[in-house]
């Protein structure tokens, strides 16, 4: 940014006396600001358009007519610009414009969320009159009335500066919520029965500068100089957005948007926002659990670990490391990660280590794609190729920021997808085929059947975002699709998309079987050269998370080591994990919650969950950021890396980790890519984090190759099985406010399939596939192509289905 | 899948296809609404919304905005009093008041029977032919407080199919704004606009 900025043609403004250089053709409401002037404002915000609403921002330009007040936040800066902000004709106006909005505002401040830091509060105490001249009746209405399932409005309280509306119409792309009737009528309102289900809705709650919109998680639950605040890293998507958590009494009580120009410009997704009950729930796992006869019950934590070290050491000394295993480590801390990686290869002697749960792309492909974009690389492409999950589902920062490059970047967006697609307002072309027949249609890419996509790719720029569109085509895919981008676009950039946690940072502090720290591939010189820090450790690669799964059940892996996962319910083969779990010996579970997988699980202990603990975390572009601990972590819960550190202790073969800060040193020694990274680097230099290598080569480059596929099913019906944003993981089925979102257990069908399969909305329907069998509620939508069944993934009440897009359906009910 | 009758989609269609940009035809195809249920029901706004690719919302926004859009099932018989300046110093207050009181409806509201609505509207460009009065859109000019009563009566007791501008002119009406040398033919058999394409005799955009 700052490059693109130093090119730009700058002009001299004067501004209150003083001279500045200021980009040409800028706002000069912006201008102002970036050189330390203020200028009051309600309907302007920097990342959305200028409407020049409210006219809080009047200044006074001088021109050859003489001074004349002109809004700010409409008017661009040209050379020798002379403004005034703040004398007594700026300062009657802003005057006037502050009595007229208050004419209607009922000022019942003591009773308003915003009181406190509310932009109308404080202009109207900065600049206002102090006194109205308003004696008649303000206009009155129903107070305050829900628009969605978390936002309720208090129309009196409403300036009209459109900036809801607008946010939601420019940037989220559902616009719900509009300006109904006219004149003194006129009011912020949704259609009848049509509610504001928008997934970005809180960030109207967050810019509205009234206390219009307020957000029911929040409500009448703190009052602004009360929190504590710090700021962090969302983990609810894997762009990382920054977020600043706010605290009362040591509770979490919101997480609002922080801007940052490399991810999120300072929107949430309602999930990244409003997912945090969860950390105050009852439910959490507070004290250490040890099963005896059936049952779970309280142990001290010497117990526990005791307990646990003992079985773990046995079957190692028994059967050897490979007889042990790891899965999980996506939804903490890099540092935890880094723990977990280290505590399997050197404590546990195993490199049967996973992060992904049998859903995800290849390991090398995630972690070390030698183009790998960055998120801006979207605003300046000719090409976006979206040939992956929905984002707007799961991913929803890249969701907005695709979506602007191609609404207002003039960038041009292909989406390739088995369905409707959130982004499809804004594609240029849209194609759409059947779940399990990528190969067959990238094969027809290159015979040259598909003109337009050919004209939009070939000899381009293209970013490309890759991931899995379903389970049906198989994680390999992808890596075909961005081998073939490659070898057609003129310069190709590709994100390989995985949509849990701190996948990326999971994977680069080695996490997955074939990985070592810092984007290493496992091999014995690798291994050899980490002796130094890790002692000895096996140098073969170890399973992945299948592989893992079938050894246990083989016998071959008696104990498993479970890392704030989830595999009953996210690996696809529900089958094999079932079987899995009936036959592992020992499982030890570090975690918040007791859920389907740690339910029989030997040993659980209780972990710190975001906003208990300090670290760093990578998003999808391989950018490193801070998290903060503001609360103490609740009862006896307790960091992965320092329950890590006394298992290694009991085992007999101590780690020596101490602090988080001083294991993200020892990642920046023993991890190639990271090295130079440390908590002063990102919270003094780069506070928006900074993006890995940071310099230099990169150790592992991995280069996707054409690779062959099956073609696509014959079938009546083909299944789409993909996640939806609202789900039952853990944590949100634990987060009240969100739980109630998820679409729950139904099947998508289009409605001309209805009428042969003698189906009808809400009919029960009974869909079998080679790997599983489950009855859902059926949904007429238009969005899913005759001859596609689809279900959202993990959801209360369904079942997962397996990999296998064949599927037979006949109706219940 | 429409809510509409294929001859009514059949005139969508037509008018869609009129515009370069889809969200243009949102006005003619809320008239069209209109014109199938006698108002904008919530339904013809969604249906409206599916023709322009727009939210509901967005329609809802459009529709409220301009008061000649009707959200409620008006009367048979429409009639509009200006009350707007001109109209106002010539007696439009009193030419209002006369016509609620023999109908019995307040401002803005409908009947019982459903057959008339009496509003007062803002300035309707006649202001040379103050007091005006409008039927179903068609114009009366110089209206007084006794010709809005005998107005009033004639509709309840006579109920004509068709309402005429010139026929209601001759009947309750006085000085006019010019001389209206064009006799219209037709009138408005509705409560809708003229301009609106189906449910008028006089029809006019095709
Ligand atoms: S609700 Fe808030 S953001 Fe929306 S128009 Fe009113 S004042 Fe502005
Ligand atoms: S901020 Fe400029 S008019 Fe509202
Ligand atoms: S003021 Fe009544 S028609 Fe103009």
């Amino acid at each position: 940014m700052t490059t693109e900025r130093e090119m730009v043609d700058t002009v001299t403004i004067t501004v209150d006396g003083v001279e500045h250089q200021v980009p040409a053709g800028e706002l000069l409401i912006k201008a102002a600001q970036d050189k330390g002037t203020y200028i009051p404002r309600f309907c302007w915000h920097e990342r959305m358009a200028p409407v020049g609403m409210c006219r809080m921002c009047l200044v006074e330009i001088e021109t050859p007519r003489g001074p004349a007040l002109v809004p700010a936040c409409t008017t661009p800066v040209n050379d020798g610009m002379v403004v005034d902000t703040k004398g007594a004709t700026v300062a009657k106006a802003q005057e006037a414009v502050l009595e007229y909005l208050l004419i209607n505002h009922p000022l019942d401040c003591p009773v308003c969320d915003k009181g406190g830091e509310c932009p109308l509060q404080d202009q109207a105490m900065s600049h206002g009159p102090g006194e109205s001249r308003f004696v008649e009746f303000k206009r009155t209405f129903e107070k305050p009335i829900s628009i969605s399932e978390l936002v309720l409005l208090d129309r009196e309280r409403c300036i009209l500066c459109a900036r809801c509306t607008r946010f939601s119409e420019e940037v989220s792309g559902d616009p719900l919520i509009e300006f109904i009737d006219r004149g003194n009528h006129v009011q912020v309102n949704t259609f009848p029965d049509e509610p504001f289900r928008s997934y970005f809705s809180g960030n109207t709650v967050q810019i509205c500068p009234v206390g219009a919109l307020t957000a029911k998680p929040y409500r009448f639950r703190a009052r602004p100089w009360d929190l504590e605040k710090v700021e962090s890293s969302s983990l609810f998507d894997t762009a990382h957005p920054r977020i600043e958590i706010h605290t009362s009494h040591d509770v979490v009580l919101r997480f609002t948007g922080v801007d940052n120009d490399a991810t999120n410009h300072g929107w949430l997704s309602d999930k990244a926002r409003f997912g945090f009950q969860y950390i105050s729930s009852d439910d959490r796992v507070l004290v250490p659990l040890v099963r005896q006869d059936g049952e779970h019950v309280e142990a001290e934590w010497n117990e526990a670990l005791q307990h646990a070290a003992d079985r773990l050491g046995m079957i190692k000394d028994e059967s050897g490391g490979e007889a042990l295993a790891v899965l999980g480590g996506a939804q903490g801390t890099n540092e935890d990660a880094y723990a977990l990686s280290r505590f399997a290869r050197q404590v546990l002697g195993t490199n049967n280590v996973d992060a992904r749960m049998d859903d995800a792309l290849a390991s090398h492909f995630l972690a070390a794609t030698v183009d790998r974009a960055r998120i801006n690389d979207l605003d300046t492409a000719d090409t976006i190729v979206l040939w992956g999950p929905d984002l707007k589902e799961e991913h929803p920062t890249l969701y907005l920021r695709a979506r602007r490059a191609a609404q207002d970047l003039g960038v041009e967006l292909v989406v390739v997808h088995p369905r409707a697609n959130g982004l499809d307002d804004r594609a240029g072309h849209k194609i759409t085929y059947r779940p399990g027949g990528g190969f067959a249609l990238l094969e027809a890419f290159g015979r040259g059947d598909h003109p337009e996509f050919d004209a939009a790719v070939n000899g381009k720029k293209v970013v490309a975002l890759v991931g899995m569109t379903d389970l049906a085509d198989g994680p390999k895919l992808p890596e075909a699709v961005a081998a073939y981008l490659r070898s057609k676009a003129a310069s190709c950039k590709i994100l390989p998309l995985n949509s849990r946690g701190n996948t990326y940072g999971a994977l680069d502090m080695g996490l997955a079987p074939d990985l070592l720290p810092g984007r290493v591939a496992l091999d014995s010189e690798s291994a050899g050269r980490l002796a130094g820090h890790w002692g000895q450790i096996p140098a073969r690669p170890g399973r992945d998370t299948r592989g893992i799964l079938e050894a246990v059940v083989a016998g071959e892996i008696r104990g498993l080591v479970l890392v704030g996962a989830d595999p009953v319910r996210d690996v696809p083969d529900s089958a094999l994990v079932a079987e899995a779990f009936e036959a592992a010996e020992f499982v030890v579970s570090i975690d918040t919650f007791v859920h389907d997988s740690n339910r029989s699980a030997d040993v659980i202990l209780p972990a710190a969950t975001l906003s208990e603990k300090d670290g760093t975390v990578t998003n999808v572009e391989g950018r490193v950021q801070r998290v903060n601990q503001i609360r103490r972590p609740p009862g006896q819960t307790r960091t992965d890396w320092a329950i890590l550190e006394d298992l290694s202790a009991l085992i007999g073969s101590p780690m020596g980790l101490t602090s988080a800060e001083t294991i993200t040193k020892e990642i920046a020694e023993v991890a190639p890519v990271y090295a130079g990274v440390s908590w002063d680097l990102l919270e003094w230099d780069h506070r928006d984090g900074v993006v890995l290598p940071i310099e230099g080569p990169a150790p592992l480059t991995h280069i996707p190759v054409m690779l062959e596929g099956h073609g696509a099913p014959q079938a009546e019906f083909t299944l789409h099985a993909a996640r939806v944003m609202y789900d039952d993981g853990v944590r949100l089925r634990h987060s009240p406010a969100l739980r109630k979102l998820a679409p729950g257990a139904i099947a998508c069908i289009n409605p001309a399939d209805a009428p042969k399969l003698g189906a009808r909305e809400g009919a029960r329907v009974r869909l079998v596939t080679r790997q599983g069998e489950g009855e859902f509620d059926v949904v007429l939508d238009e969005g899913t192509p005759s001859g596609v069944v689809y279900v959202p993934l993990n959801q209360r009440g369904g079942v997962s289905l397996g990999t296998d897009p064949v599927v037979r359906v006949t109706v219940v009910t | 899948m429409s809510v509409w009758s294929e001859e009514v989609q059949e005139r969508a269609r037509a008018i869609v296809a009129r515009y370069p940009e889809k969200r243009s035809a949102i006005m003619p195809l809320l008239y069209l609404a209109m014109s199938v249920n006698g108002y904008l029901t919530d339904e013809g706004m969604e249906e409206v919304a599916r023709w322009v690719d727009l939210t509901p919302a967005q329609v809802l926004s459009v529709a409220s905005f301009y008061s000649m859009y009707k959200r409620e099932r008006t009367g048979k018989y429409l009639v509009s009093c200006c009350t707007s300046i001109s109209c106002m110093l010539a007696g439009g207050d009193d030419v209002l008041a006369a016509m609620e009181d023999e109908s019995g409806v307040p401002d803005g509201e409908t009947d019982e029977e459903g057959l008339l609505t009496v509003e007062h509207v803002e300035c309707i460009g006649s202001c040379g032919g103050a007091v005006a009065v409008q039927v179903n859109y068609e114009l009366i000019e110089g209206v007084t407080p006794e010709k809005g009563r005998a107005l009033v009566r004639w509709l309840k007791e006579a109920r004509p199919e068709v309402v005429n501008t010139d026929e209601m002119q001759t009947l309750f009406g006085s000085r006019t704004s010019f001389d209206w040398a064009v006799k219209e033919e037709g009138g408005a058999v509705g409560p809708y606009p003229a301009f609106q394409p189906l449910g008028t005799v006089r029809g006019g955009d095709e």
